[in-house]
């Protein structure tokens, strides 16, 4: 996998020896011997990973890494430190670093940091996994009282997930597993709960949940045509999400509004009597 | 309130709100308060009407005049006129299809002119969320008599006498229900209301839970007394969320009125009932797998004996209803069985809620003696096919169900007859079809349904289910082959005799009695490659009469694709490379020009040509 990448260290054989390594393998490569020209180079160009030294004269890696944050920057970040004590380290990890190179490193360990920081930017993993993260733990607390307060309720699995369902929008694999400590379940019994119920999803949603009635009235009356229309606008299939997150596409059983067929429900708006062919419209409302 | 000239009744409904009822509200009581009318009319939101389609829905008492399709900009004409003037508005009014003329009167509209309301006595009446305005209807009434004058088995002994058979689909008798529950020992037992409404196509339940929620506490108590019961859950789907709430505002204002809880109305009776809801899977609507899954489990069925009666929830003797059941309970120990079975037939006593949808004109849900026929529905309550188009069948009992055909039109609606032709009276969804559906693809529907739903327990269900869909699917792409039919017939036989639960032994009825009735379409969908309807877009071909176009051009302005071409007045033609068969001109055109042919008639009139 390819990618643009800049090397940031105050040695200069830092920087050839990872251009000579990591050129051959398909990478463009940069060199900085700052931070001041690092950031020079980052201002005028794409760069997919900054591989930096953390202590330099004048201004260190950690200032580059805050600068990156603070310009949103996608590119992911490794480390290059050769003290690599546990403070350092941990405070780069709480900047969301991806990866670090203990000096002195080998060819072959920063060739496969290298790749793997590639590809996991690529997927764009950073921004979801710290999202998700986030998300969990902001709501660490609500999760928690919802599980205590169910604690001793018979048969009280359901009610559990569909609560934390409503705080969060889905159920993420982590959270099934706090739930079961919490219920004193096994996981298995917890997942297999969660995959039997319709009502329960593993996937997040979009910022708008479109959900097509398939009910007979509405079969009967094209929901399926509404179906593909949506499908079609949206780019995706069921139970998926658009790119942009904004929407996300599902289909329900009978919304029991059958005198409205076909129904269309976003997010908590029923609308009814929907025409196949004017369905982006009613999207619109909602860009 | 002695000043209350006017109540005017407004539909708060799901149905309603989402056409816009709680905008006409607003609009409503700002008019009312402009005109400094508002002490003397009442403005109410109650549950659903049962005529959605035509929402949002206004009555106006004393007098029963009705409006429909109300938007918040009519509001200020209506108010000036009708409340201001005393001049009632026909411009609002529903209008007789026959010669267009405004029928003032709630009463008169045929719609509900034919219904019979006992179940429904109080929507559209009362303000569900005001515990004192069921009261005022007599409600409660019936369950202090059943706490205060009566034992347990002269509880039962009336639902015996009434014949009152369980409405949620399978009929069972719930006076002998009871029974079997009273007998069974156990320091605790449990009475459970099924509010999981699971078939596509109704929606009753939801109607009642929404319109009228303490009669389903109501009749839930009486039960409890009868089988001797102290704890009591409603489950409901969670996809109801208007019902889950007022539900759970009626739970609260009864245990306030000391009407749930401990030692109820003074006579040592306790009960609690609390609300559960439903994570959404068909099969819970099957007792047993209703159970487990109020037991936080997944919802699958356990083979009975023994009975839920015995032991049901956490292995306690357990009775389930559904909501309509615990509906018709409070009328029945007020005016007794006798009063009950005086409408219906012998074995289908009483009246039964279905909710009429698809191609008929009226929409909703209805509430008719049981025995009446099913063409007295469909075209005087339903005022008949949508559009002038042909009747061709009447799916009725959802996924479990079947669909019945025109010459079984006159069959009365009893569980009894219904059986007779191969479907169910099941929940009451009554989904009626015209000429643009194609029988095969909704017996497709329906397995597509059923077999996403099984539950996996059992493996004739699980896989049989697939099979069939499979080779349904197969037949409506194109791939059927000599044998199919029969092929599947077998199958149905084997699934339906070996089946767990309710779900598996039914779920070949959709395909059963499309065969049974329509078996000309599976043949030209398997010989002709055929599909008449046009629905199975692999064996259609659309193409314009010529002798039938007018050239009005409305095919070709419709057309998303562009790609129908003609002149004025002139025959159109569809031209077949960039055709999509999206059916928008066969649904558009009104001289019935568009007409559907073969997958490969194009191929064959090459062929004829070369020959």
């Amino acid at each position: 996998m390819a990618g643009n990448i800049l090397v940031v260290d105050d040695e200069p054989v830092v920087i050839v020896s990872c251009e000579r390594i990591l050129t051959p393998e398909g990478y463009s490569v940069k060199g900085a011997s700052s931070v001041d020209e690092a950031i020079g180079h980052l201002q005028n160009g794409d760069y997919d990973l900054v591989i930096t030294d953390l202590k330099m004269p004048n201004k260190g890696g950690l200032d580059l890494i805050k600068w990156l944050r603070d310009n949103n920057s996608k590119a992911g970040i490794v480390v290059i430190t050769g003290y690599p004590s546990q403070e350092t380290i941990k405070d780069a990890l709480h900047m969301g670093i991806v990866d670090y190179l203990p000096k002195p490193f080998s060819p072959a360990l920063l060739i496969d940091v290298t790749a793997k920081a590639i590809s996991f930017v690529k997927s764009k993993g950073i921004e979801e996994v710290t999202s998700e993260e986030q998300e969990i733990t902001a709501k660490a607390e609500e999760i928690k009282n919802v599980i205590v307060s169910n604690k001793d309720r018979p048969g009280g699995l359901i009610p559990v997930l569909q609560q934390v369902q409503e705080i969060l929008g889905y159920l993420p694999p982590a959270v099934l597993k706090l739930i079961a400590r919490g219920l004193n379940l096994p996981v298995s019994e917890v997942h297999g709960v969660v995959s039997f119920y319709s009502f329960f999803t593993m996937k997040p949603k979009g910022k708008h949940n479109v959900r097509v009635c398939m009910g007979t009235a509405c079969y009967v009356k094209r929901a399926t045509e509404i179906l593909d229309k949506l499908k079609d606008i949206l780019g995706i299939e069921e139970e998926e999400v658009t790119e942009d997150k904004q929407f996300s596409l599902e289909t329900v059983r009978c919304l029991g509004a059958c005198g409205l067929a076909p129904v269309v429900v976003v997010d908590h708006d029923t609308h009814g009597s929907v025409d196949p062919v004017k369905v982006s419209g009613l999207l619109e409302e909602y860009n | 309130m002695d000043k209350v000239r006017s109540n005017v009744m407004l539909c708060g409904g799901t149905g309603c709100i989402a056409t816009g009822s709680l905008k006409v509200k607003d609009a409503l009581v700002t008019e009312l308060k402009k005109h400094k009318l508002y002490d003397q009319i009442t403005v109410t939101l109650t549950g659903c009407n049962g005529f959605c389609a035509q929402g949002p829905l206004v009555t106006v008492f004393p007098e029963g005049i009705f409006y429909e399709k109300l938007t918040a900009d009519d509001i200020p004409f209506l108010v000036e006129e009708h409340f201001l003037k005393g001049r009632p508005v026909e411009k609002f009014m529903y209008k007789a299809p026959e010669d267009k003329s405004a029928v003032p009167a709630i009463s008169e509209i045929p719609f509900f002119k034919h219904q019979v309301l006992r179940a429904l006595r109080n929507k559209g009446i009362i303000d569900p969320e005001k515990i004192e305005e069921y009261i005022a209807r007599d409600g409660y009434m019936a369950a202090a008599k059943a706490l205060t004058e009566m034992k347990p088995e002269d509880v039962v002994k009336e639902m015996k006498e009434s014949g009152l058979r369980g409405r949620g689909g399978a009929g069972f008798p719930t006076g002998l229900k009871w029974e079997l529950c009273a007998m069974s020992k156990g320091d605790l037992k449990y009475i459970l209301c099924n509010g999981d409404e699971g078939d596509p196509g109704a929606f009753m339940d939801r109607s009642i839970m929404e319109a009228d929620p303490h009669v389903v506490l109501e009749g839930m108590i009486i039960a409890a007394k009868a089988i001797g019961a102290s704890k009591g859950y409603i489950y409901v789907r969670a996809e109801y969320p208007l019902a889950v709430e007022r539900l759970q505002k009626a739970i609260d204002q009864a245990k306030d009125y000391g009407l749930l809880g401990e030692n109820i109305l003074n006579t040592g009776f306790n009960l609690d009932i609390e609300l559960y809801l439903g994570a959404g899977a068909f099969v819970c609507g099957e007792e047993t797998a209703l159970m487990r899954s109020l037991e936080g489990k997944r919802g699958m069925p356990i083979p009975r004996p023994p009975f839920p009666a015995q032991k049901g929830l956490w292995g306690k003797p357990t009775v389930l209803n559904n909501v309509e059941t615990y509906a018709n309970i409070p009328p029945i120990i007020l005016n007794g069985g006798e009063w009950y079975k005086s409408l219906g037939t012998e074995k289908s006593t009483g009246t039964k809620v279905f909710a009429l949808t698809g191609a008929v004109n009226n929409i909703g849900l209805i509430e008719v003696p049981m025995g009446i026929p099913l063409r007295t529905i469909i075209y005087d309550i339903g005022g008949g096919i949508r559009k002038g188009r042909k009747f061709k069948a009447v799916q009725l009992g959802g996924p479990s169900g079947g669909c019945v055909p025109e010459h079984l039109l006159d069959t009365p609606v009893t569980y009894e007859d219904i059986v007779q032709t191969g479907a169910i009276v099941g929940s009451g969804g009554m989904v009626v079809m015209d000429d643009y559906n194609c029988m095969v693809s909704v017996a497709r529907f329906f397995l597509d349904f059923t077999t996403e739903e099984s539950c996996g327990k059992c493996p004739p269900c699980r896989i049989g289910t697939k099979v069939m869909r499979d080779k349904l699917a197969d037949i409506t792409e194109g791939r059927g082959q000599e044998g199919d039919v029969e092929l599947l017939q077998d199958l149905a036989k084997d699934i339906i005799n070996t089946s767990l639960c309710g779900l598996g032994q039914t779920a070949p009825n959709p395909i059963l009695t499309t065969i049974k009735y329509f078996k000309d379409e599976y043949e030209s969908h398997i010989h002709d490659k055929w599909c008449k309807a046009g629905v199975c877009t692999d064996l259609a071909t659309f193409y314009i009469d010529e002798e039938a176009c007018k050239g009005c051009t409305v095919c070709a302005k419709n057309c998303p694709q562009e790609c129908i071409a003609g002149e004025k007045k002139k025959p159109h033609i569809i031209d077949q490379e960039k055709c999509v068969k999206c059916r928008t001109c066969y649904e558009k055109c009104k001289f019935n020009a568009v007409k559907v042919g073969p997958a490969n008639m194009f191929d064959k009139k090459d062929e004829e040509v070369q020959v």
